[in-house]
């Protein structure tokens, strides 16, 4: 008997739980790091080395893009599907107006309705007091980003341009990566960006650098069963993997106690830093390849954990990761202003962080429960 | 169970690292908060004018990145601060920051980002980027030394601002001479400094890790960092306009 053919992930039947749990799991982290000094922000990625949340968004959102539109493009063909990644980057960019507008009418709310001008001030400092006619044209333009709005732009952006990547990641994978990570090492050699508004300002997530991640995620959908061959070398791999993951651990832990900090010669810590997030540092990519590395090996697609009930909350989010998106962003303001309204204690923080969670999650079983009910009439 | 078990043990971790985050306050020894400059056009402006504008002219530190929200950024703290100590004095800070500019390159802007404000303190936030670029260091006093010559003939007083002391610069291998440099240029023109490499030094040094004041590129400052650097930059700035002696004064005048 001959050996089956180990069929390609984006062409395999059935939803990969694995991409609802760690989409899920990164947009709670956003969530939580995204509220200023907040101590349940600990618990995030982040602080364990290199790489955070942002990186796993955007490796499952290319993941996922080769997953829904690479058997719509063989099936109907690259017309259909280009239409069809259209459509989705309408939504995006409808969903990323709706949250600007969202965003910044809740700081006008609370600063009209109790009277506090900081936060007028903040909508000032934004870039909206001094022309805000300007402002909205820019924001139109995707060049007016107010802080914590720059992740959905990233995405329109990449997905933007993925209906003409899309035939060379299926045919030429290879090459696509290999572009890929040739434009992300001219962009960071030659410093290249996109404009922003005010003048002086760039795009926070650089979309020619982060790219590569997006990419990453898009062309391993594509070869993941011809990783077999990488798993002949497992275990030099996994090594690797986890060295490096030890080695960020600690410089990650040196930034917490000073004692281990001084164990980093100067000559040592001049090749490490700055670790540059705009432009993602490939300290961070490295981070972010060891550590799906090792979520790749621990986590199987059917591995049981992933079923678990106590982890359905944060799957039903993965699954809703557009909605659950921008809720996520316009409840860390509204908890930003909680929190600075009762002293910033570690009380409030933690209540915050649990309710925003909680509404979160509620969300995302109505948005379930909501698309079941529109199924069950078609 | 194994399920609890996993969220009871996740629960525990989520402790030991919030009591791992107890932070330190923000806080610098009295001398180091000294600007070694009287800033007498500013305690003018306060008292005849009553109004006080600055310039914030900087890189990144001064545009905020890092930070959450601009509202941490340290021009933007500077200017609650000193609305909130001195009321009735009106107060304007107008942020001229650019991520990624070194001395050079804000030396081009001076000119053309103070003159339109009439500005009565020019913060300059500088040397951090000519480090990292190791810019020859005679070829940065000399950037400095025209950059305060612009605002001194726009008619304003300087505060320079020194580098961060966060892992990135303090890995260079002569930082300290940047910070040197930029206080030999303070003594020889006569300006004010903010000794923010000297200030940050003694945060590490006390034992406040770099997570409460770095963000993890170990370049920017996070938001505990701004916000503290904006409230010891207001109180420097407020010991030298004194307003105190000044309302003292205009009460027995009265």
């Amino acid at each position: 008997m001959k050996a089956a053919v180990p069929v390609p992930p984006y062409l395999a039947p059935g939803r990969d739980l694995r991409l609802d749990f760690f989409r899920g799991l990164a947009l709670w982290f956003i969530f939580l790091d995204h509220i200023p000094e907040n101590v349940v922000s600990w618990i995030t990625v982040r602080n364990y080395g290199f790489s955070d949340a942002t990186e796993i968004f955007v490796f499952i959102s290319g993941y996922t893009a080769v997953i829904a539109y690479s058997r719509m493009m063989l099936k109907d063909g690259w017309m259909r599907a280009a239409a069809r990644i259209f459509r989705r980057v309408w939504q995006l960019y409808v969903a990323h107006i709706l949250l600007f507008v969202a965003f910044t009418a809740q700081i006008a709310y609370v600063s009209i309705a109790r009277d506090t001008p900081q936060l007028i001030e903040e909508m000032q400092l934004m870039g909206l007091g001094q022309n805000p006619y300007r402002a909205i044209l820019e924001a139109a333009l995707l060049k007016f980003r107010p802080v914590n709005l720059d992740v959905l732009p990233l995405y329109i952006v990449l997905l933007a341009a993925f209906p003409f990547a899309l035939p060379a990641v299926l045919r030429w994978p290879w090459v696509v990566i290999g572009t890929s990570i040739g434009l992300y090492a001219a962009t960071s050699r030659f410093d290249w960006n996109l404009p922003g508004y005010p003048d002086d300002k760039v795009w926070f997530f650089n979309p020619m650098a982060w790219q590569v991640i997006f990419y990453s995620g898009a062309v391993l959908a594509v070869v993941a069963p011809r990783l077999a061959i990488l798993d002949h070398r497992r275990w030099t791999m996994t090594a690797l993997a986890v060295f490096y993951l030890l080695f960020a651990g600690f410089i990650a832990l040196s930034w917490h106690y000073n004692s281990l900090e001084r164990l980093i010669p100067d000559w040592f810590a001049r090749q490490i830093y700055p670790i540059d997030k705009t432009n993602l540092d490939i300290l961070r990519f490295v981070h972010f390849l060891a550590l799906g590395w090792i979520a790749r090996l621990l986590v199987r697609p059917n591995a049981q954990f992933l079923k678990w009930r106590v982890f359905q909350p944060i799957r039903r989010c993965g699954e809703h990761s557009l909605p659950i998106f921008c809720l996520g962003t316009f409840l860390a303001v509204t908890a930003e202003i909680i929190v600075a309204r009762y002293e910033e204690s570690i009380v409030s923080q933690l209540l915050v962080s649990l309710a925003g969670l909680i509404l979160m999650s509620l969300f995302a079983y109505a948005a379930s429960w909501s698309k079941a009910q529109a199924k069950v009439r078609a | 169970m194994r399920q609890w078990a996993f969220v009871a043990a996740f629960g525990m971790a989520a402790l030991w690292s919030a009591g791992a985050g107890a932070e330190m306050q923000c806080r610098a020894a009295r001398e180091l908060l000294e600007l070694g400059n009287p800033l007498a056009i500013a305690k003018t402006a306060v008292a005849e004018e009553r109004e006080l504008r600055i310039v914030a002219m900087g890189s990144s530190s001064t545009q905020g990145y890092g930070a959450t929200n601009p509202q941490f950024s340290y021009p933007a703290q500077l200017k609650m601060r000193l609305e909130k100590a001195m009321p009735g004095i009106k107060i304007h800070v107008w942020n001229k920051g650019i991520g990624g500019q070194d001395a050079a390159e804000m030396v081009e802007r001076m000119r053309q980002d103070v003159t339109p404000e009439h500005a009565h303190i020019v913060v300059w936030q500088v040397g951090t980027n000519s480090a990292i670029r190791r810019d020859p260091l005679t070829k940065f006093a000399e950037k400095l030394r025209t950059g305060i010559d612009i605002g001194h003939s726009l008619g304003a007083n300087f505060v320079m601002m020194n580098l961060q002391y966060v892992p990135a610069v303090v890995a260079l291998p002569d930082e300290e001479e940047y910070a040197q440099a930029m206080a030999d240029v303070a003594k020889e023109k006569n300006v004010g400094l903010f000794r923010r490499f000297e200030i940050m030094r003694s945060w590490y040094n006390d034992g406040m890790p770099y997570a409460q004041f770095v963000t993890n590129d170990g370049l920017h400052l996070n938001d505990f960092g701004q916000k503290c650097i904006g409230k010891l930059l207001s109180m420097s700035i407020l010991n030298a306009v004194n307003p105190r002696q000044l309302t003292g004064t205009a009460n027995t005048s009265h």
